[in-house]
């Protein structure tokens, strides 16, 4: 009898777990729902009639060619194009070294020096933003103004689209470098073994098959990449120098990206000011969106080639 | 070209590629070694970031005969203390007390501002910059003396030596500390850590023992891992457009480090979640079915057994986060704003150690030196928790080898 009920309750006891850590699960995976949701929320709002500090045109905001705080012309039109520009220029530099310095640690290097540079990429990922944005700030700025007076240009202070390429190329290195290890680690060996079996030397067998065959894994470091390339936000703004119209396509110039105009000016605003982040918000995770969804459909095909 | 110069080339620029990534890592830590290191000392830690200003009297006003052996600065005999200049990190001529000999008049000053301050003893220590003199000097005139006159050390020392009687001083506190913004940075990583901890484990849990294949389990994962993929400035929008009501409750008017801590709390889930899980799943299968075959419930299997066995994973979680509240910027621009605050209260705004160097920098003077003495805390913290992680991750692996 005792038995009996001391089994039941245990068993009461087990279910009221059991929905404690659903819910929590359910929880957890609710906060991307209720982000977007809000965001959106909050976003769309300015474009709505009624809105209190004035309605907003939604075309000229997504078409404008100027972003004005000052007389409240918000057009995010240029500013997305400035975003893609840096974002792929930066993947563009970034990409061949980090495939290259992953072939390099896992198939050339000494055990030793691959053991080393490992780590080395390791310590560059858990640099946080705030430091690469000082040290853009510093030292990036004053690369850019030298080799912008070799050029004859003048630039403002440094801060450039070349400033922001070369430290997003810096800053998504790490990225892609770890995830092209893996994928190169994850490579067959029998097929490098055929390929050496046929007179093929290690080289050209690292280059022609195990990069060939890793490319799917190399490709997906990239897309991870260039969504770090998007998101990133202060270490940017540092060097952006926040450009009111565009686009912007002259290196040595100033440029202006999604995430920059998101924090320029927030500390003194109210109003239609801040509600329109929001807005810019949504144009942001639009716009990762569909680079990872181009990107994914680009990688599928590569894969389906092989 | 033979194949053994064309296998030679291209190696050397595989060679030449990793060496990129060193020079990145080094010159980022050579940048901010040369620049910062030499303000990394215990008053950087210790001081307020805002630097008060006190116009303050002598009790004792009598001059005397005072020695100093280790005095480097100019050392007044008859006031017992000793100045140096110094140039702050704005590139100002400043005036600094060096030492303050035992029984010197400057050990005891008191304060002159009318209000509730007046009367109350000013600790005036090493490293108080001072800003005005005012004195009677030996032939009985009252003069003035002191960096507003463009007096250096020694120049000071030389007024002070002369004066009879000092009238008032107008002294100022050292300021550029981080106390403020070191107890702030604490304060998110306890209150992100509290929230994140339970929901982050309690789901692991949930996705490792109790989820089957089920279109819904997989629904629940796919959410928690695109989490990971949102970049961390749309977490500030959420904060403050989600979570802030939730502030609001405990008395926050605007952005707050409780707000700060809340949206880190979201930002660490995947992170949590991901370190307990990869944990729960190296503990044996054959652990769970004894416990089970012993008659324990599932939940006393789970609380008893397997959650003692992935402690080493709760931790690695912990370490992880830790280093991301530290790094995070962009988040907590938006919920915890960027005024630097002295004595950070829980519902106020605050800056962590990040957000600091962010405030001042966006200024119209960036203080680059400061920056990156912030620089060289946050990369030293984060390096140890890293080194520690891949200790933790070793035992764990040969736990149940």
């Amino acid at each position: 009898m005792i038995n009996a009920s001391k089994e039941k309750k245990n068993k009461i006891i087990d279910n009221i777990f059991k929905f404690f850590f659903l819910a929590m699960a359910i929880l957890s995976s609710s906060f991307i729902v209720i982000l977007v949701l809000f965001i959106f929320m909050k976003g769309i709002s300015p474009f709505l009639p009624g809105y209190e500090f004035g309605q907003v045109d939604i075309i000229s905001f997504l078409f404008g060619t100027t972003y004005r705080q000052d007389q409240g012309i918000y057009g995010v039109g240029f500013i997305v194009i400035n975003t893609i520009i840096s974002a792929f220029a930066s993947l563009l530099l970034s990409f061949p070294i980090s495939v290259l310095c992953a072939l390099f640690i896992v198939k050339i290097a000494p055990k030793k020096i691959g053991e080393i540079m490992k780590s080395v990429v390791e310590l560059l990922a858990s640099v946080p933003s705030i430091v690469y944005g000082v040290f853009a700030s510093g030292v990036i700025v004053i690369f850019v103004k030298w080799l912008a007076s070799i050029f004859g240009v003048t630039t403002a202070g440094g801060s450039s689209l070349l400033a922001v390429i070369i430290l997003l190329a810096i800053m998504i290195f790490p990225t892609i470098t770890s995830m092209s290890i893996t994928a190169i680690q994850a490579v067959d060996k029998d097929l490098e073994h055929a390929s050496l079996a046929l007179g093929a030397t290690k080289t050209q067998t690292n280059f022609k098959v195990v990069l060939t065959s890793a490319k799917s894994g190399i490709f997906a470091g990239a897309i991870l990449g260039i969504g770090r390339a998007f998101g990133e936000a202060t270490a940017v703004s540092m060097v952006a120098g926040n450009k009111l119209f565009g686009p912007t396509f002259d290196l040595f110039d100033i440029t202006r990206t999604l995430t920059s105009t998101m924090l320029a000016g927030l500390k003194e605003t109210s109003g239609l000011d801040y509600d329109i982040r929001f807005s810019v918000g949504i144009v942001l995770l639009f716009v990762i969106f569909f680079s990872n969804w181009l990107l994914n459909l680009l990688k599928d095909r590569i894969g389906k080639n092989s | 070209m033979s194949r053994q110069v064309k296998d030679n080339i291209l190696n050397g620029i595989t060679y030449l590629c990793a060496f990129l990534g060193v020079l990145f890592l080094g010159s980022i830590l050579v940048y901010v070694l040369t620049n910062g290191l030499k303000l990394i000392n215990w008053d950087l830690i210790k001081n307020d970031y805002w630097s008060q200003n006190y116009l303050v009297a002598v009790t004792d006003n009598e001059p005397k005969e005072f020695t100093c052996d280790s005095c480097n600065g100019y050392f007044s005999t008859k006031w017992g203390v000793s100045f140096t200049d110094e140039v702050t990190s704005h590139k100002e001529n400043v005036i600094t007390i060096e030492y303050i000999a035992p029984g010197s008049p400057f050990e005891n000053l008191t304060s002159l501002t009318a209000g509730d301050m007046y009367g109350t003893t000013i600790p005036v220590d090493e490293g108080y910059m001072i800003e005005k003199l005012d004195y009677i000097d030996s032939q009985g005139n009252a003069a003035i003396g002191g960096k507003i006159l463009k007096q250096d050390a020694k120049a000071l020392q030389e007024s002070l030596d002369d004066a009879s009687e000092i009238t008032s001083i107008y002294i100022q506190s050292p300021g550029e500390g981080i106390r403020g913004s070191l107890i702030a940075t604490l304060y998110l990583i306890l209150i992100s850590l509290v929230i994140s901890l339970p929901i982050g484990i309690a789901s692991a849990i949930y996705l490792n023992e109790y989820a089957d294949k089920s279109k819904m389990n997989r629904l629940i994962r796919q959410g928690i891992e695109t989490l990971t993929g949102v970049p961390s400035i749309v977490y500030g929008l959420m904060g403050v457009s989600v979570l802030f009501p939730v502030t609001t409750v405990f008395g926050a008017t605007g952005t707050s480090i409780l707000l700060g801590g809340l949206t880190m709390a979201i930002i660490l889930l995947p992170t949590i979640i991901r370190s307990v899980e990869e944990a729960l799943i190296v503990v044996p299968q054959s652990l769970r079915d004894a416990s089970l075959s012993l008659g324990a419930t599932k939940s006393q299997t789970i609380f008893k057994v397997v959650l003692p066995c992935c402690m080493n994973g709760i931790l690695t979680g912990v370490l992880l986060s830790i280093g991301r509240v530290i790094g995070e910027s962009a988040a907590l621009i938006y919920t915890m704003g960027t005024f630097i605050s002295d004595n950070p209260v829980v519902n106020g705004p605050a800056t962590s150690l990040s957000l600091m160097i962010w405030s001042f920098m966006s200024a119209e003077q960036p203080n680059f030196e400061l920056a990156c003495a912030i620089s060289i805390i946050i990369l030293a913290v984060v390096l140890v928790l890293n080194i520690i992680v891949k200790i933790v991750g070793k035992k764990l692996s040969k736990n149940f080898v």
